[in-house]
């Protein structure tokens, strides 16, 4: 599997960051960093303490980062829950969760994939 | 019809209403007058009743007095002369004497037989002796009537007193007379022309003294004989037996008689000293005269008081009822709007199902046949392509909904941006040239003359505007039409600091009948009749449009004919942008502008000669080459050419042929195009066209179109971000994520500027406090971060101490796209903002926009 399909497997747009990033070695760099953000943990935790301004924070910066790697998958629904959040529906954005987090874990699951067959 | 009728049924009661409002106080008024009136005749006849009573009083006093004074004068007689030491002849001479001098003209004796001895030379007798000299007897002071032997009337004193009478006997008293006329002398009872006169009566009725105004004589007649009915005199009834009992019992009277029908006060009041009563007639002629006089006046102050308050309540009824009628109008018409805008929403519900179905239609379809073809590759990409198109008609009409919504609710918010209009224009230039070139219409950019291209104006709206009318312009023109897009500048009324844009959008295309032009900036309207039914839309366009452009306080006017064309004309005053204007001159050049436009060229010329050119201009091709040749003999060159690309007879590629076969590549030729040149660029460069520039021709489109052409060719592509001298800048970053931090400083490191992380907003006011002074060239601030957000930390950054606080540029970066945020950052006091994902080329701008 090559970055462009790692991409496209979980739902990015590899043209549209390689554009902006210039270099394949960038991207992979950032790709790989991804799996050590710590945004989505503290969604998580912030979620479970009812701590809702946190959550905003949270998935507002992962929304962040998805624009700037194009992942545009995760995007479409932080974005939603940022929305969500932002409205004070509370009880919506919560409802995302299961969603974007299924698409969290694929989405880490296809880059550990990536990494192992380049190792190889 | 049910309107006017209820409309007069309102007027016919307000009308009825008035006439007996009008009647009724006509009436209350006249009943007032005439109740007034007789009041006051009663009143007025009080008074005289009073004026009678006093006048009567003081008379009878006066009378009483007089008695009193002759009966103290006869006292005075019987005290000086005392029957002792006379003898009679003597004593009777005496008495004569003393009589004589107190003014008595006659002086008798009385015995107590009743018989009467005259002392003087006349006889006198009483008229009626018996009750006399009863009273004489008893020793009362009482005045009696006498006559004389020569017959004249007399008024008898009697008071007691013992004189030896002829016959040899002692009388008992002693009586004085004076002759009646002095008494009414001394009243002035028989005086004529007074108001009020007065008789003297006795209480069988009889006349003492009677003045010589008899006309009640035959009432005094009545009183002694009963009523008489031949009489001309009319009294209330019971007033002849109330009077004569009165009379009987000495008591006051008063009565109204009238006489020929003119009324008369009678008072009767008794006198002192004797039976008699004075009567006191007072004719209520004058009285009645001058009553009259006062009700006449007293009416006519009525009337003209009715008569005001009714002119005044008609003033008002008028004022009201015309008020009444004006909001019963704007009541019609507000309805009548109300019912127009309900059917204007029901009109546009029904046209929209139908526009949104139509492309929704067309995506179902479309897909039910690109699936069925799924191994077709052409069939489905044709599918898609189609499906691509209406999803964006469809986007565009949830567009223009959603707008209108929001404009309906209010919500709709300018941000104000530091725009170039070159570059809007330019970019609407771009977006219309596909729909322009696919009706094959002609479009036309004119700038005339635009010096201040960067101003404060909310760019997509702007956009949206002139999009708008010029996607209208294509769309009501026919194929072949003409669409014209003209801008120009002057000094604005607002002040040295504002510019004034005209933009004028024209065509000749359909155009608008009259009646719609009325309501062209309603919403959910569209002009309906069967030649534009094939055109989409809403609606909502104009209406969208005329409110952005009332919320950015411009203007908008329209001016159409049918079948003639349209003209849109828009005027905004902008904030010009304060920027070191780079110096635009370029070498004093030769230059030839050919267009078939007289108008571009002039203004061409205008622009040119700003940036330093002397240009000349023709409108041919065959003219332009016939110049050149000129020039070319002459040996005075032009320096570069600007040829339009259309141009009537010979084309601009074709002239450009020519003039490169008589003169050689040396001079470069620039093909001056609102259209999109990639279309003709290899024929043109074949033919030896040496670049391009665009229309809109601003100031600056010519200056950085020609710049590269200068002689020793150098800051070429200066605009490009990555020639930009960023190098060593340091930029202060604020960003809570590590990844996010990690591509901007990837991206950002290219430019070779120095950056230097702050993980939050708190961090990044401590790292710019600690700085030296001007250490840092700019801050890019995230928005979200934890500790303190980027609004806080540029609010508190902007509140330090320090020169470079309020002058350091802030760029927002954030992924967040909403004006409302944007418009947050500007109030905080970010200079920018720039919307993730990071854009590396929009960012370089952005810094060498502020840093240099």
């Amino acid at each position: 599997m090559d970055l462009r399909e790692c991409y496209v497997s979980f739902g990015g747009d590899y043209d549209e960051v390689l554009g902006r990033l210039q270099r394949e070695q960038t991207v992979r760099k950032f790709v790989v960093k991804f799996l050590d953000d710590k945004s989505f943990r503290m969604l998580e935790e912030s979620i479970g303490n009812e701590d809702y301004d946190e959550a905003l924070r949270a998935v507002h910066t992962l929304k962040g980062i998805c624009q700037n790697l194009s992942f545009v998958r995760l995007y479409e629904s932080s974005s939603l829950m940022t929305k969500a959040f932002k409205e004070g529906e509370h009880k919506n954005a919560v409802a995302m969760m299961p969603q974007l987090s299924d698409i969290y874990h694929q989405m880490i699951h296809t880059i550990q994939e990536y990494i192992q067959s380049e190792e190889k | 019809m049910d309107s006017s009728k209820k409309k007069d049924s309102t007027t016919v009661f307000l009308l009825y209403s008035f006439i007996s409002l009008l009647l009724f106080s006509i009436i209350v008024f006249g009943i007032l007058g005439i109740y007034m009136n007789r009041k006051s005749k009663e009143t007025i006849y009080k008074v005289g009743e009073i004026y009678a009573s006093g006048m009567n009083e003081q008379m009878a006093r006066h009378f009483g007095n007089i008695i009193q004074l002759r009966f103290d004068q006869v006292d005075g007689i019987t005290s000086v002369v005392s029957p002792e030491g006379y003898d009679r002849q003597s004593l009777y001479e005496e008495l004569i004497y003393r009589a004589q001098i107190r003014g008595f003209d006659s002086l008798a004796l009385c015995s107590d037989q009743g018989e009467f001895e005259t002392l003087s030379r006349v006889p006198i007798h009483p008229v009626n002796p018996v009750p006399f000299v009863e009273a004489l007897n008893k020793g009362e002071q009482r005045v009696a009537m006498g006559v004389d032997d020569e017959g004249r009337d007399l008024v008898l004193f009697g008071v007691r007193g013992s004189y030896p009478m002829k016959d040899g006997e002692e009388s008992i008293g002693l009586i004085a007379a004076v002759p009646l006329e002095y008494i009414a002398d001394f009243l002035s009872l028989d005086t004529g022309n007074q108001l009020t006169y007065y008789h003297i009566i006795r209480p069988d009725g009889s006349f003492v003294i009677c003045n010589p105004n008899t006309e009640l004589e035959d009432y005094f007649e009545m009183l002694q004989k009963g009523y008489d009915p031949a009489t001309n005199i009319e009294f209330p009834e019971g007033s002849l037996e109330e009077f004569g009992a009165a009379l009987r019992e000495d008591k006051e009277y008063a009565t109204v008689l009238s006489v020929d029908g003119e009324g008369r006060q009678v008072y009767g009041t008794p006198l002192p000293y004797s039976e008699w009563h004075l009567v006191a007639v007072m004719p209520y002629g004058i009285l009645d005269e001058v009553i009259n006089n006062l009700s006449s006046q007293r009416m006519l102050m009525t009337l003209l008081a009715c008569v005001s308050v009714l002119a005044m309540l008609t003033g008002i009824f008028y004022r009201y009822f015309a008020m009444m009628r004006l909001q019963l109008q704007e009541l019609e018409k507000a309805r009548r709007e109300a019912i127009g805008a309900n059917r204007a929403k029901s009109e546009f519900l029904a046209n929209m199902s139908h526009d949104i179905r139509t492309p929704m239609n067309a995506i179902v379809g479309m897909t039910a046949i690109a699936t069925a073809h799924m191994d077709d590759r052409k069939q489905v990409q044709n599918c898609l392509r189609k499906i691509t198109l209406s999803s964006k008609q469809l986007l565009g009409l949830i567009n223009d909904i959603l707008d209108m919504s929001k404009i309906e609710s209010g919500k709709l918010t300018l941000t104000a941006e530091q725009i170039s209009l070159k570059e809007v224009v330019e970019g609407i230039v771009n977006i219309m040239q596909p729909q322009v070139q696919a009706k094959k219409q002609i479009f036309d950019i004119h700038i005339e003359d635009v010096r201040t291209e960067n101003v404060w104006c909310d760019g997509v709206r702007l956009n949206q505007i002139l999009l708008n009318l010029l996607s209208n312009a294509t769309k009501y023109t026919q194929e072949g039409g003409f669409i014209r897009l003209s801008l120009s500048e002057e000094e604005s009324p607002k002040g040295e600091n504002y510019v004034r844009i005209h933009i004028n959008v024209k065509d000749n295309g359909i155009g608008m009948s009259p009646d719609f032009l009325n309501k062209i900036y309603e919403s959910y309207s569209r002009e309906d009749g069967a030649r534009i039914h094939k055109t989409e839309g809403v609606g909502l366009g104009m209406a969208i449009t005329k409110y952005i452009v009332d919320t950015m306080e411009g203007t908008i006017d329209v001016q159409s004919e049918l079948g003639k064309g349209t003209e849109f004309h828009i005027v905004f005053d902008f904030e010009k942008v304060e920027v070191m204007e780079e110096d635009m001159i370029l070498p004093a050049w030769k230059m030839l502008v050919v267009d078939d436009d007289e108008l571009l060229c002039k203004t061409a010329i205008g622009a040119l000669k700003s940036i330093g050119i002397q240009a000349e201009w023709t409108l041919s091709g065959e003219k332009a080459i016939e110049l050149v040749n000129q020039h070319r003999k002459a040996r005075d060159d032009y320096q570069i050419i600007l040829l339009d690309w259309k141009l009537p007879g010979m084309n601009g590629i074709q002239v450009a042929k020519e003039i490169r076969r008589n003169l050689g590549d040396e001079i470069p030729i620039l093909l001056i195009s609102a259209y999109d040149w990639s279309e003709f660029e290899t024929e043109a460069r074949e033919a030896g066209i040496s670049g391009f520039i665009s229309k809109p021709l601003f100031k600056s489109t010519l200056f950085y179109g020609l710049r590269q052409y200068m002689k020793d060719g150098t800051e070429e592509d200066e605009t490009e971000g990555h020639d930009m001298d960023l190098a060593g800048r340091h930029i202060l970053l604020a960003e809570d994520n590590e990844l996010n931090w990690e591509v901007a400083s990837e991206l950002l490191s290219d430019l070779g500027l120095e950056l230097e992380w702050a993980e939050d907003g708190q961090i990044c006011l401590d790292k710019f406090q600690k700085s030296p002074e001007g250490y840092y060239d700019a801050i890019l601030m995230d928005l979200r971060m934890p500790n303190m957000t980027g609004y806080e930390a540029t609010k508190a950054i902007r509140e330090l101490d320090r020169p470079d606080a309020s002058s350091i540029p802030i760029i927002a970066m954030s992924a967040d796209a909403f004006s409302d945020d944007i418009q947050h950052c500007y109030e905080c006091g970010m200079n920018a903002h720039t919307a993730k994902p990071i854009n590396v080329v929009e960012l370089a701008r952005l810094l060498k926009k502020y840093l240099i």
